[in-house]
This record gives C-alpha cells, sequence and structure tokens, in this order.
C-alpha cells in the first residue's frame, strides 16, 4: 500500500505546478454553471415551481456537482496515456516493476485528480451559495457519506477508463469509446437526473455508470436520505468491485496477447 | 558589388527565470524575472555577388540569429541591413521572391508528397508560370541528381536525399541569394561531402551568392573563400579561407593507441600534447612537418588505433582571442 | 492587388488539397473520423428532446430552431477546423519557431500558416449541419443564407482563435487561454440566446460575437432583413481586420525557436 501512496503523492506534487492551467479551468468550469443557471432559470418559470421532484435550486446544485465530478477528472488525458503506453510498449516495461499496471494508472491519476477535485470543490460550493442563496440540508454526517460516495465515482470513473484505454490492445485506437462513454457521461447523466428520462428507459440507466459515477453521490448531495446513501454505495462498491476485476483480466489476456506476437 | 550590406546589427532575447519549486513558479507568475541574452552584439559586414560565405561558430553563437534577421524571419533591436536592395523588416515579401532558404533542422516538405508535387507547390508559391517550373525542375534534377527518387514520397527518403530535395525546393525560382542554416547538420561524412560538392557546383552554374552557417569547420573548409567566425553574438574573424587555414587551420591532432609504451620527444612542427600509458596524442604543425612524418615517429606495427581530426572550433577561436592580445 | 489575390488563393488551394490528400492516406481512419463526429454531434438531440418535453420554448426558440442553431454552429466550426484548422494550433506554432518557414515564403504568412493542414472530423460537422438545416426547412433561400452565414462566422471565429493565439508573441506558453476561450465560443453557440439576460448579451454582441456566429444567423433564416446581414458583414470584416492587426503587431516580436534553445 505504502508504494501507491508514494506514486499518489508524486503526482500531487508535480502537479501543484500546473497551478495556473488550473485556474484557466476554472473558468470553463465557470462558463458551463452560468450557462445551466440561466437554462434552469428559464425553464422554471418561478423558482418554487418543482419538476419532476426537483427545485430549481435542486437542479443546479445537481449539476454543479456532476459537473464537479466531470470536469476534475480529466479523462481524455488519461485515455490518451494508457492508449499510448500500450502502443509504445511502455506497458511492458511496467510488467518488470513489483507493482500491478492498473492499481498504478488508478493511484497515479488519483494524484492528478485530487487537486483538482478539491480546488473546483470550493469553486462550485462559492458559485451556488452566490447565486442560489441557499444550501442543501446536510448534517455532518452526510457531508461525509456524500464525500465518500464521490470519492467512489471518481475511482471508479478513473477504473472505467483505464479500461476503455485498454481496449488497445486489441484494437488499433481506442479514443473513439472514450468519445462515446463521455457523451454518455456528459449528455445522459451530467446535465439531467434519472428522473427526467421516460419511465420506460429508467430502470436500465439505474444499471448504467452513470447511476455510480454522477446521478448517486449528486442525489445525494441535493437530497440526502440515509436508506438511499446505503444503497448508492452498496451499488458502488460492487460496480468497483467488478470494473477492477475487469481491468485486471483485460490487462492479463492484452499482455499476453503481446508477448505472444511480441515473442 | 555588395548583395548583403549589414551593419552594427543586434538583437537581444528576453527570457523568463524561474527559480524551483511551487515556490519558484508562484514567484514568476506573480512578478516575472527576466534574463536578457544578448544573442548578436553590434555585427557589421558585407557580402559580394557571387561570393561563398560561411559563419562559423559553437551553437548559440548567434549565427541562426544573425540569417534570421537577414532573411526577414527575425526583427532586429538596432542596426541596419541592405540585402539586394531590400530592408527585410519592411519588405520580408518582395525579398522573399529573390532569396531561398534551407533550415537544415525544419522541414518545409510535405512528407506524403513526391519531390516533384512539392517542386510545382513551391513553383505556385514564387509565382511561376507551369512550363518555366518544369523547365526549372528538370534543370536542377539532373544538378543535384534526383533521378531515382523524384517519384518517391519524402517521408520515405533518407535524410541526404531530404536535404537535396530541401535545397532543389528553395532554387526553384532562382534566388540571387541562398541561405543555408547547418545544412550538414546531423548527416554521415559521406553525404556530407556529396551535399558540398553539389553546393559549389549550383554556385559555379548559377552564380548564386551562398551564405552557410555550419558548427563543422570542415564543411567550411572544402566550400567557401571567406568566413566569419562568430562567439557571443560577435565577430570573432572576418577573414580568407587562406588565411585562415594558414594561421590556424594548419594543425591537426593524432590519438593513437599502442601496443607497448613508446618513449618520444617533442620535435620541431610535431608537439606531444598527451604520454599517458598505451595513449599518444600529438599534434602536427602543417607548416613544418606533415602527417605521414608524424606516423613514421609511431611504429606502425605497435599500433592498436589511430584517429586524425582538426583542431577543435573552440580551440580555434581561443587562439584568436589570444592573438588579439598580443 | 488582384493579381497577388489570385496567386494566393492558388496557393492556399493547393495547400488545402495536399493536406487532404495527407489526410485520406489512411482509409478507415479518415471515414471513422467523419462517422464519429455526426454521431457526436447528433448524441445532444437527446438533451433538447428532454428539455422541449418540459416547456414548449426554450430561450424563445422553437424546438425547429435549437435544431437550426445546432446546425448552424456545426456548420460554422465545421468550415473554420476544416479550412483553417491550424488557426487553433497557432500558439504553438509560434512558441516551437515554426513560423519560419512560412516567414521566407513571398505569400501571406497568417494565411499560409493556417491553412497548412485540414481537421478531418470537420466533414463530419459540415454533413451535420446540412442534415439539420434541411430538418429545419430546406429551400435554395435557406442553404444559400446557411452558406452565407456560415462563411462569415468562420471567418470570426478564425479571427478570435488567432487574436488569442498572438497574445503568445508577448507572453509565451498562453496555449491555455487560446483553448479556454475557443471552447468558451463553441458552448454558447448551441444554446439559445434567450436564456441569458443582462450584461452576457452586450458582450455577445461585442468582443465574445456570438451575435455574428450564432445568433443573428439563426434570426435571418427565421425572418429575413438585410440590416442583419449587413451586421454580419461589417461584423466580420472588423474582426478579421483586428486579426491580421494583432498577428502582424506580434510578428515583430517574434523570437523564433531562440527561447526554446536559450532555455535548456
Amino acid at each position: 500500500m505504502k508504494k501507491y501512496l508514494y506514486i499518489f503523492q508524486s503526482e500531487l506534487m508535480t502537479n501543484l505546478q500546473y497551478t495556473f492551467d488550473i485556474l484557466v479551468g476554472f473558468v470553463s468550469y465557470c462558463i458551463m454553471i452560468f450557462i445551466f443557471l440561466n437554462l434552469w432559470q428559464y425553464i422554471y418559470s418561478d423558482p418554487s415551481e418543482v419538476i419532476k421532484g426537483y427545485t430549481m435550486n435542486q437542479m443546479i446544485w445537481y449539476v454543479i456537482v456532476t459537473e464537479i465530478l466531470w470536469m476534475s477528472l480529466g479523462g481524455r488525458k488519461l485515455c490518451k496515456k494508457i492508449c499510448n503506453d500500450v502502443r509504445s510498449g511502455n506497458i511492458t516495461y511496467n510488467i518488470t516493476k513489483p507493482y500491478n499496471y492498473v492499481e498504478y494508472s488508478l493511484f497515479s491519476h488519483l494524484g492528478i485528480t485530487t487537486l483538482k477535485i478539491f480546488l473546483i470543490t470550493i469553486l462550485g460550493m462559492l458559485l451556488g451559495i452566490v447565486f442560489l442563496k441557499e444550501f442543501p440540508k446536510l448534517t455532518i454526517l452526510s457531508v461525509l457519506g456524500v464525500l465518500l460516495s464521490c470519492a467512489l465515482a471518481t475511482t471508479i470513473n478513473i477504473v472505467l477508463i483505464t479500461i476503455i484505454g485498454l481496449i488497445s490492445f486489441f484494437i488499433e485506437d481506442a479514443n473513439p469509446f472514450f468519445w462515446l462513454y463521455s457523451k454518455l457521461i456528459l449528455v445522459v447523466g451530467t446535465i439531467f437526473p434519472i428522473e427526467f428520462f421516460p419511465k420506460a428507459i429508467q430502470p436500465i440507466m439505474k444499471y448504467s455508470p452513470i447511476y455510480v459515477v454522477s446521478y448517486g453521490p449528486a442525489k445525494l448531495f441535493v437530497d440526502f436520505d440515509t436508506h438511499r446513501f446505503i444503497e448508492i454505495i452498496i451499488i458502488q462498491v460492487i460496480y468497483l468491485i467488478i470494473a477492477l476485476l475487469i481491468a485486471h483480466l483485460i490487462y492479463w489476456k492484452g499482455v499476453r496477447k503481446l508477448n505472444v506476437n511480441g515473442g | 558589388m555588395a548583395v548583403i550590406t549589414v551593419e552594427n546589427l543586434s538583437k537581444n532575447f528576453k527570457v523568463k527565470v524561474k527559480e524551483k519549486g511551487l515556490k519558484g513558479s508562484f514567484k514568476s507568475f506573480v512578478k516575472p524575472k527576466y534574463n536578457i541574452i544578448k544573442a548578436v552584439k553590434n555585427i557589421s559586414f558585407e557580402v559580394e555577388k557571387g561570393e561563398m560565405i560561411a559563419f562559423i561558430g559553437p551553437n548559440g553563437a548567434g549565427k541562426s540569429t544573425s540569417i534570421k534577421m537577414m532573411t526577414g524571419i527575425l526583427f532586429p533591436d538596432s542596426g541596419k541591413i541592405d540585402v539586394l536592395g531590400y530592408d527585410p523588416t519592411k519588405n520580408r515579401r518582395k525579398l522573399a521572391y529573390e532569396i531561398g532558404c534551407v533550415f537544415g533542422q525544419k522541414e518545409q516538405l510535405w512528407t506524403h508528397l513526391t519531390p516533384y508535387d512539392n517542386f510545382k507547390f513551391f513553383g505556385a508559391i514564387y509565382d511561376i508560370p507551369g512550363k518555366q517550373v518544369e523547365k526549372k525542375i528538370e534543370e536542377l534534377r539532373e544538378l543535384f541528381e534526383l533521378e531515382e527518387f523524384m517519384n518517391t514520397p519524402v517521408r520515405n527518403l533518407s535524410l541526404g536525399q531530404r536535404i537535396r530535395c530541401e535545397i532543389v525546393a528553395s532554387l526553384i525560382h532562382e534566388p540571387k541569394v541562398l541561405f543555408l542554416d547547418e545544412p550538414t547538420i546531423g548527416l554521415d561524412p559521406v553525404v556530407k561531402e556529396k551535399i558540398r560538392t553539389l553546393i559549389k557546383r549550383m554556385n559555379k552554374e548559377y552564380k548564386t551568392t551562398v551564405v552557410l552557417t555550419s558548427h563543422d569547420v570542415s564543411d567550411i573548409e572544402k566550400l567557401c573563400k571567406r568566413v566569419i567566425i562568430v562567439n557571443k553574438g560577435q565577430i570573432v574573424l572576418d577573414d580568407t579561407m587562406e588565411n585562415l587555414k594558414y594561421h590556424y587551420l594548419n594543425k591537426k591532432i593524432i590519438d593513437a593507441k599502442m601496443k607497448e609504451k613508446v618513449n618520444l620527444d617533442s620535435v620541431e612542427g610535431i608537439n606531444i600534447l598527451k604520454d599517458k600509458d598505451y595513449n599518444l596524442k600529438l599534434e602536427v604543425d602543417l607548416k613544418k612537418k606533415s602527417i605521414s612524418d608524424a606516423i613514421k615517429l609511431l611504429n606502425p606495427d605497435n599500433m592498436i588505433d589511430i584517429n586524425i581530426s582538426n583542431v577543435p572550433l573552440e580551440q580555434i577561436i581561443s587562439e584568436i582571442y589570444k592573438d588579439g592580445d598580443k | 492587388m488582384l493579381m497577388e489575390a489570385r496567386n494566393q488563393i492558388r496557393v492556399t488551394r493547393q495547400s488545402i488539397q495536399y493536406a487532404l490528400q495527407r489526410e485520406m492516406l489512411n482509409k478507415f481512419t479518415f471515414v471513422s473520423n467523419i462517422l464519429f463526429m455526426i454521431m457526436n454531434n447528433a448524441c445532444f438531440i437527446v438533451q433538447w428532446l428532454i428539455l422541449y418535453s418540459l416547456k414548449d420554448d426554450v430561450g424563445g426558440y422553437t424546438f425547429k430552431q435549437v435544431i437550426l442553431l445546432w446546425g448552424m454552429a456545426s456548420f460554422t466550426y465545421g468550415i473554420s477546423r476544416f479550412f483553417f484548422r491550424d488557426s487553433f494550433e497557432l500558439s504553438e506554432t509560434i512558441n516551437s519557431g515554426k513560423l519560419d518557414n512560412y516567414l521566407v515564403q513571398p505569400k501571406n504568412v497568417l494565411i499560409q500558416c493556417i491553412t497548412s493542414s485540414v481537421e478531418v472530423s470537420a466533414i463530419g460537422d459540415l454533413i451535420y449541419g446540412i442534415i439539420m438545416l434541411c430538418l429545419f426547412e430546406f429551400s435554395i433561400k435557406n442553404l444559400l443564407l446557411f452558406l452565407l452565414c456560415g462563411v462569415l462566422g468562420a471567418f470570426t471565429i478564425v479571427s478570435i482563435a488567432v487574436i488569442v493565439a498572438s497574445l503568445s508573441f508577448w507572453f509565451g506558453r498562453t496555449e491555455v487561454v487560446a483553448n479556454t476561450v475557443n471552447g468558451l465560443m463553441i458552448n454558447f453557440a448551441t444554446y439559445p440566446e434567450g436564456i441569458f439576460k443582462g450584461f452576457i448579451k452586450i458582450l455577445f454582441y461585442t468582443i465574445l460575437p456570438l451575435g455574428i456566429t450564432a445568433y443573428v444567423p439563426i434570426q435571418v433564416i427565421s425572418h429575413f432583413e438585410w440590416i442583419h446581414i449587413l451586421y454580419l458583414g461589417i461584423g466580420t470584416i472588423l474582426f478579421v481586420t483586428a486579426a491580421f492587426l494583432f498577428f502582424y503587431r506580434g510578428l515583430k516580436r517574434y523570437s523564433s525557436s531562440n527561447l526554446m534553445n536559450a532555455r535548456i
């Protein structure tokens, strides 16, 4: 465990130097929130209206949280890096190291994400309080619950993207798959809660990654409920375990294929 | 008649200095510190029509910066430049029709196209009518011996073949002056020699004025009649190749590895620089002794390895400085 | 002058043609890039279907007008990214000293360097744009207006990209800033004007010209008025002029690759 902590720490340190880039990234975040603020203010004719069980303020808080989770992730970079590692054969270099590539990728990327998520969270909360003049009713305990769920969401997201990146063992360019994944999360999972979709497809969405990487934590934030919390955490943990298993499986299959071809 | 006149030319670069670590990044973000690098300091010279002139000097001496100012790429901080009657800072585009440039480290060709298609493209850039381009390509193809690979995409050519194509591409519009910035960088000696011969032939054929830079003395020895040595942004020496050879390039260094230890004493014209274990290093003054004299001193049967080289450029420069002090 | 312009156009056409040939070397990637871009754009229809199921108008636009807005945005960006791809990489070109090659050619440096490669996926944007126009309402008049607005909008977008990239002449590594500004232009261009209020609207018709690249074109195609075309024309000319002025002012400070070398 100690070596993974070290990987985490060193990535975090290198990233402190990119503070400026992060600051500029803030501008993009503010603009997204600004657009959605305007959009929902237009859709809700008066602030007391409730649509599909959400008040206007809840809707905007929902987007603030899902956007924090997505913008801090830097998924495209991660996917590109893994694709390059596979294609350049760097990944085989990693085989000789006393750590596993999947965990290596997970912890090194968590290091990159942590600082960003921390800073964007502060920004997002400030924006919400300034524009909405209201904060969801949360106790200290439920805040911890939301944080746990967010951490799990980010971890699952990274593992899922790692899986997508590792597909490049088998096809030439896995980036288009990432494209599709990001569209799924962005269009379907970031803007609207699951309740906004037609009844017929809601059960399907409950089993899709959207539920665990964006809907779950954001829903807990705007409307905390102990029963729901337990349910979401359990599903997230199951998702994480399965995703890790798949990642390892693809990795080993891929490496074996590489060895056969490369030998 | 002078085709290029440069007077009191200077150029500085401002480089941001960053201290180490996070604190340094922050500091340089809030209050940036700059270092001024004087790349070219107050240089003046003239180049005559049809001349082949070389700028030599170590990396970072200011050769490329000078060429880039003469071609209009960089704006000088002060001083005057006149190339073929144009001021590069004001008439860059008019000047561009009259000059050709090759930068050894930068490609201007489309790599997925054949040399032929590339040359046609350059013809279009210089507004040359189709038939005239064809004729010119034909002519240059012979001069630079491009037959074998005229229809091979550039990305499949060797570095030496590519450089030949780069040079031809820059000659399509019959420039009066050709600037070559490190044309032989990264090439092996045989290919280098080939390029030199071709440049020489081109100069003879078209009477094109050639200005070239290099950090390799042997490049210039064979090509140019006149040499300008630049160091730290200043002209150290502006002289004919003959004089330079007589004064500074008349020495060769011999490195030899022997089977047994030989005891040699310095004689007139042969100086022993190092004699340690089985390794010998001699400096031969060609005015007084020939290379063969020096080798005769060593027993060839006793020799494992031998290497004969020119005096390094840095040493020549420091010798020139020493002479200046006298 | 006329001769010069003709020669410039000839060279630019040739250079775009060669750049396209280069991209077509790998046919599979070529086709799949175009298809993926169309699919990518189409994804967003889901978002608008849901929004319009909640309310009949969003920001004063009907669903059809939002379709047109998307069509316009992809078409405008399609043109700018296909023909002037390198205007979005200009910052990098300046910092790495790659302008040298264009500077020794007797053609317009800016035009030469921003037209030296093409973006294949932008063809997908162009096709998608036309499809959306057909879904809105196809007529020859609409098509002509669509093309005109697309070209003017593209010139404006490219001009903005050139202006922000030119900051590199003064401040060095400003790629992030350039990318952010370019991204911001796209984000706004895909939402109806009516949802925004107050100060930001002034920006849209001045320094962040969403008016030129998105909102006025939608008005022009929905209800034609000459005055709108006039606004688009004048606005575009102003931005293009500003881009050239900025770039050439900065060019005097160009330092080739010398700064890179000095850093080592």
